[in-house]
Formats: C-alpha cells, sequence, structure tokens
C-alpha cells in the first residue's frame, strides 16, 4: 500500500452513488487521509467562508472536485464564490471539474477559467484517481 | 468623292427622307426615302419649296416652317420642328423636320440638309398610350400614387390608390386626419417617415399596415420622395402605395412557422442534452462500480458492491421514466382537446393530494369567474395545477401555512392562469434561467426532484402556450400560464 501524501480531499457533488463510489476508491487505494463532501456549490462555499473567518489550513483541502450540475448552487456558481476567496486561504488548493456533461461550450468555459486545473469527463478511471493524487505537490 | 461615299451611307443608314439645298442654281433635291414617306413616287411631284408650302404641309405649319427654311439655307440657322405633311392617301402624317446638326460631327455635307423623321403616333396619341400603360402597370401591381402639395395643403390620389384603399372614385384625401389611413399601432411609423421627408428630405420605402374605409387592415408597401422647386426647397411629397397584404401575410406565417421549427429544434436539442447527462450519469457510475469490483480482491467486500448494482439500475429505471413523461407530452399532444371547467380540474386534483393539503393545512383560493372553462387537453390541465400546487406545498414558507390563490382572466383576448403562493420564493435573480429546467432544484428538499417544472412548460408548450414566473424569496411565488 501506498502511503498518502494528501492529508484532505474535497468532493463537491448531488450524487451520492457516484460519491460513495468515490469513497470506496479512495479507502481502498489509501489515496488521502480525510475526505469531506457537499451536496452542492452552496453548502461548500458557506463552509470555505468560515474557514476564512477562522483559519485552520489543515481544514483546508489539497484537492477539490467540482461538479457541474447541482441543485441550489451549481458549479460555475461556486467557482465565481471560490475564486473571489481562495488567495485568502493561504494554501494551493487544486480544483478539478467532473461532470458527466460531454457539451463543448461547458468543457470551453472550464478551460478558460484560472481555478480549475482540468476538466474530468466522468466516468472517471481508477487509474485516473491515483496518478491525479499520486501527483499532487505536497 | 469618299467624303460623298460616307455621307451617303450614312443617309441611307439614317433610313428617313430628306432634301438636299442648293444656293446655285436655287433648288431642293428631294431623296427617294421622302417621296415613299408620303406615298408618292418622284415623278409625280415637283420638288420645290412653294409647291410643298402650297400643295403638302398643314397650313398651321406653314408660316413657321416658311421662316425656318428660309433662315437656314440662307444663314445657316439650323432648326427643329414638327410639321404635318399630307400624303397621297389624303391624311397627314407628322414628322420632326431637323437641319444638319443632327449629323454626326465628323460628317461635313457641301449642301444643307433637311431631314423628315416619321412620327409613328401623334403625341395626344402618346400620352394615351403612356397613360394606358400606366394605368395598366398601377392596376396589376395594385400600385397607387399619391402626391402631398405643402403649398396647397393638400394631397392627391390617383384611382389606384383610391381604389386599394377602398375609396369611391370622387374622393376627396384629407390631409388633416391623414394619420387615420394608418393602423393604430402604425401611425407613429408614418409620421416619422413623412416628418423626415418633409423636413430632411429623406426618401422612404417602409413595409406598413394602412386602413381602407371599410375599416379592414391591408400591409402596405410605402414609398415617397420629396418635391423641390427651383430654389431646391421642399414643396411636397410624391410616392405609391402598394398593396402587398398577401405577400406579408404569407412572409408573416411563414416567419411564424420558422418560429416554431426554431422552438421545436431546441426543444429537442435540450431534450437530446438531458437524454445523454441524466443517462451518462447513471453509466458512468456503473462503470465506476465495475472497474472497482474488478480492482477489490476481498469476495465479500466484491459481494457488498455488487449490491450497488441495484440501486444504480433503480435510479436508471426512474430517469428513462422520466424521459418516457417527456416524451409521452409531444406525442401526446395530438389527444383530444375538450373544454373543461377549471373547477372540475382542481376538484379532480385537490381530492387526488387532499391529505397533504390537509396535512400541509394548506388553503386554497380559487377564482375562475374571469374564465371558467377551456378547450385543451384534461389530463395537461390537471397535470399542470397538480404540478404548481403540490411546488406551492412542496417549498412553503417555514413560518406560514401555504395559502394558494388560482386566478383565470382573459387579457387582449388571451387567456391566462395565475397561480400564486406565499412561500419561500425562489431567487430570480439566481435561477431566472434554471427555473423550468429538468432535474434543477432550488431548495435542499429531500424530495425535490426538479422535474414537475420541466413537465409542465413541455406541456404548455407542446400546445403553443407560455408559461412564466415571478417571485421574491420570503415572498412567494407566482406562475402564470398564457394558453
Amino acid at each position: 500500500m501506498m502511503s498518502s501524501k494528501i492529508g484532505l480531499a474535497c468532493i463537491i457533488d448531488d450524487d451520492s452513488m457516484y460519491v460513495n463510489l468515490i469513497k470506496k476508491i479512495i479507502e481502498a487505494k489509501s489515496l488521502c487521509q480525510n475526505l469531506m463532501v457537499f451536496k452542492n456549490g452552496e453548502e461548500a462555499l458557506n463552509y470555505f467562508e468560515v474557514i476564512l473567518s477562522n483559519l485552520d489550513k489543515k481544514s483546508i483541502p489539497e484537492i477539490i472536485f467540482l461538479d457541474i450540475n447541482m441543485p441550489v448552487m451549481d458549479g460555475w456558481e461556486f467557482l465565481e464564490g471560490f475564486t473571489k476567496i481562495k488567495n485568502k486561504l493561504g494554501k494551493t488548493i487544486t480544483l478539478y471539474i467532473v461532470s458527466s456533461s460531454i457539451n463543448p461550450v461547458d468543457i470551453e468555459r472550464a478551460k478558460s477559467i484560472n481555478s480549475v486545473k482540468d476538466y474530468l469527463i466522468k466516468p472517471v478511471t481508477i487509474e485516473d484517481l491515483e496518478s491525479i493524487f499520486l501527483n499532487q505537490p505536497a | 468623292m469618299l467624303q460623298n461615299e460616307l455621307f451617303d451611307n450614312v443617309v441611307r443608314d439614317f433610313n428617313t427622307g430628306y432634301w438636299e439645298l442648293y444656293k446655285n442654281p436655287n433648288k431642293e433635291v428631294w431623296s427617294q426615302k421622302f417621296y415613299e414617306s408620303i406615298g408618292y413616287s418622284n415623278k409625280e411631284l415637283e420638288p420645290s419649296i412653294d409647291y410643298f408650302l402650297e400643295h403638302l404641309i398643314h397650313k398651321e405649319d406653314v408660316a413657321v416652317f416658311r421662316d425656318n427654311f428660309l433662315n437656314y439655307k440662307k444663314n445657316d440657322v439650323n432648326f427643329k420642328q414638327h410639321i404635318k405633311i399630307l400624303t397621297k392617301e389624303g391624311s397627314y402624317k407628322l414628322f420632326r423636320c431637323t437641319t444638319n446638326d443632327e449629323l454626326p460631327v465628323n460628317i461635313k455635307s457641301e449642301v444643307n440638309l433637311l431631314f423628315f423623321f416619321e412620327i409613328k403616333l401623334e403625341p395626344e396619341q402618346a400620352i394615351t398610350k403612356d397613360n394606358f400603360y400606366y394605368k395598366e402597370t398601377a392596376q396589376m401591381t395594385a400600385t397607387g400614387s399619391w402626391y402631398v402639395d405643402f403649398a396647397k395643403r393638400k394631397s392627391y390620389w390617383d384611382f389606384e390608390t383610391r381604389r386599394i384603399l377602398e375609396y369611391p372614385d370622387d374622393y376627396i384625401p384629407s390631409l388633416k386626419d391623414s394619420a387615420n389611413y394608418y393602423a393604430k399601432d402604425c401611425q407613429q411609423q408614418a409620421a416619422d417617415c413623412f416628418f423626415n421627408c418633409a423636413m430632411a428630405g429623406t426618401p422612404f420605402n417602409t413595409e406598413i399596415k394602412m386602413v381602407t374605409a371599410n375599416d379592414r387592415v391591408f400591409w402596405v408597401r410605402a414609398i415617397g420622395k420629396p418635391v423641390y422647386n427651383d430654389n431646391k426647397e421642399i414643396i411636397g411629397i410624391r410616392g405609391v402605395f402598394q398593396d402587398i397584404d398577401d405577400i406579408k401575410k404569407k412572409e408573416l406565417r411563414l416567419q411564424r412557422s420558422i418560429d416554431i421549427i426554431a422552438s421545436q429544434n431546441s426543444r429537442l436539442f435540450n431534450f437530446a442534452h438531458i437524454v445523454s447527462h441524466n443517462l451518462r450519469s447513471h453509466t458512468s457510475n456503473l462503470s465506476l462500480l465495475v472497474q472497482l469490483i474488478e480492482d477489490i480482491d476481498n469476495p465479500e467486500e466484491k459481494i457488498e458492491l455488487v449490491n450497488e448494482v441495484k440501486q444504480i439500475s433503480h435510479s436508471l429505471n426512474t430517469t428513462i421514466e422520466h424521459l418516457n413523461e417527456i416524451v409521452a407530452i409531444h406525442t401526446n399532444k395530438d389527444q383530444e382537446k375538450k373544454v373543461i371547467k377549471f373547477q372540475d380540474a382542481l376538484n379532480l386534483v385537490m381530492n387526488g393530494i387532499g391529505q397533504t393539503i390537509a396535512l400541509s393545512k394548506t388553503q386554497i383560493e380559487a377564482d375562475f369567474t374571469g374564465l371558467e372553462e377551456i378547450d385543451y387537453i384534461p389530463a395537461y390541465l390537471e397535470s399542470i395545477l397538480l404540478n404548481l400546487i403540490t411546488n406551492a406545498i412542496k417549498y412553503k414558507h417555514k413560518d406560514k401555512d401555504p395559502v394558494i390563490q388560482i386566478k383565470t382572466y382573459i387579457k387582449e383576448s388571451n387567456k391566462y392562469l395565475k397561480v400564486s403562493d406565499n412561500g419561500r420564493g425562489i431567487d430570480m435573480k439566481l435561477f431566472k434561467d434554471k427555473v423550468f429546467g429538468m432535474y434543477k432544484t432550488f431548495h435542499y428538499n429531500k424530495d425535490a426532484v426538479g422535474i414537475g417544472l420541466f413537465l409542465t412548460k413541455n406541456q404548455v408548450e407542446s400546445l403553443n402556450g407560455t408559461i412564466s414566473v415571478e417571485s421574491d424569496v420570503d415572498q412567494g411565488t407566482t406562475f402564470i400560464i398564457e394558453f
């Protein structure tokens, strides 16, 4: 078993089945020590805003996997809010969009946003996840 | 000699009769063609100016022609004159009589020449003929002419303008009430065109609705341009009205068809996206699950994962059921419409969800006095009411019992249904474009599936209606359906 370099990863996705499966893969492969899950952009953004007033670097994830189509607040709106505060968090956060949308408009839009490292189309593979976690700069 | 040859050729090409005028000895030579044009041979007439003046030229033309002729012969003063000459058969023919200066300049004749160009029609006849063509054109193209005279403060219409506007032939158009010749919603447009033309000299060419004497509104192409006097001042506007009602109505019908096709296309495209997206989320979970099963060695864990397949299969079924419902809307829209009383449809819905209404202490206030019934697909009307009511209950305000107001009315001959609630509302700034999207929910509710409003919108639109929403957070939401 490889030991994980990543302390905390974050999934923002409303598809509980997908979240469960990713959780299982991360556990089975020991890809990170802790995982937090938000069901939509609003929950996640609220969390980051709270963190901002109470800077605790351990509570800031190194990686975020963000879905686009979610209720209440979708991925785009989350990104808008997140981009405004991410520099104040004092930690490099790598953000991947993970969506089942193959709409080229979505892909282009994602790639034009600085905070987005890459756009992954569901289904992701176990290999993809492993390489993302293992190549993540500490 | 060469010069003569050239000259002969040119004169022959002119294909017209002429005289050669000689001074010494004093005589005229009449060309063959000249004799022919008045029906004589050269043997039958004495080619002299005296004979011509006395016997051939019309009395009215004698004096002027004699002066012109002599001045030309003696002093080389060129002239042009219309004269009538008697033919052998006893009738007069009209000629345009002209001198050397009508010749191409590089040909110099040694003698003075006088040409007689035959004019086929008498001037009055020509005008009558032109007038005939003008009338034909006007009638066949339904194009009437008009003129507005600023000095006399009058407008003039030709027969065709009166005809297309259905006024009698002796009708005198009114300048003062000219706005009334245009449809109400086009009067501003007409005023702008005429004002700009009168003040700035801007010509116009526009499509506009006019009103006939019989109050029939029809489409016209109106073209107008300014008329100037010698001082370059605008003294009037001249133009035409062309009846383009048929073609314009076809164009509008075509545009409507295009709009319908475009909206159907966009719905289809949207649907394809929805199908692709919604199915993909399940298939990608399935694929992830399979990877995981293959990757894990522990048989117990594997079996546990196999159970997850059941869950995915169930979600997949639900999604496909939802998609079926949408497809059904578009195939069902040819179902028979019936005249339904709103109250009956509402009663059915309220019986169906009586328990939900009672449990949530929902109060429903319905007022169908403005419009009691409608010709609609009964299942759709019930589904629309059901979705809007359950929606209002589902998203009720946390501190208030739901009150739902349902009202029908007619505005500008369109039929409306309005459903308002006092619920928690939707933040329109954030969700304006998404209210009617599939699987869009705005509140984190466990039973929010985000399909109801999407179905409602599809049902309304499949019968060519529209649905709109207004909402304020904490105040409530209002849906308005135009049937």
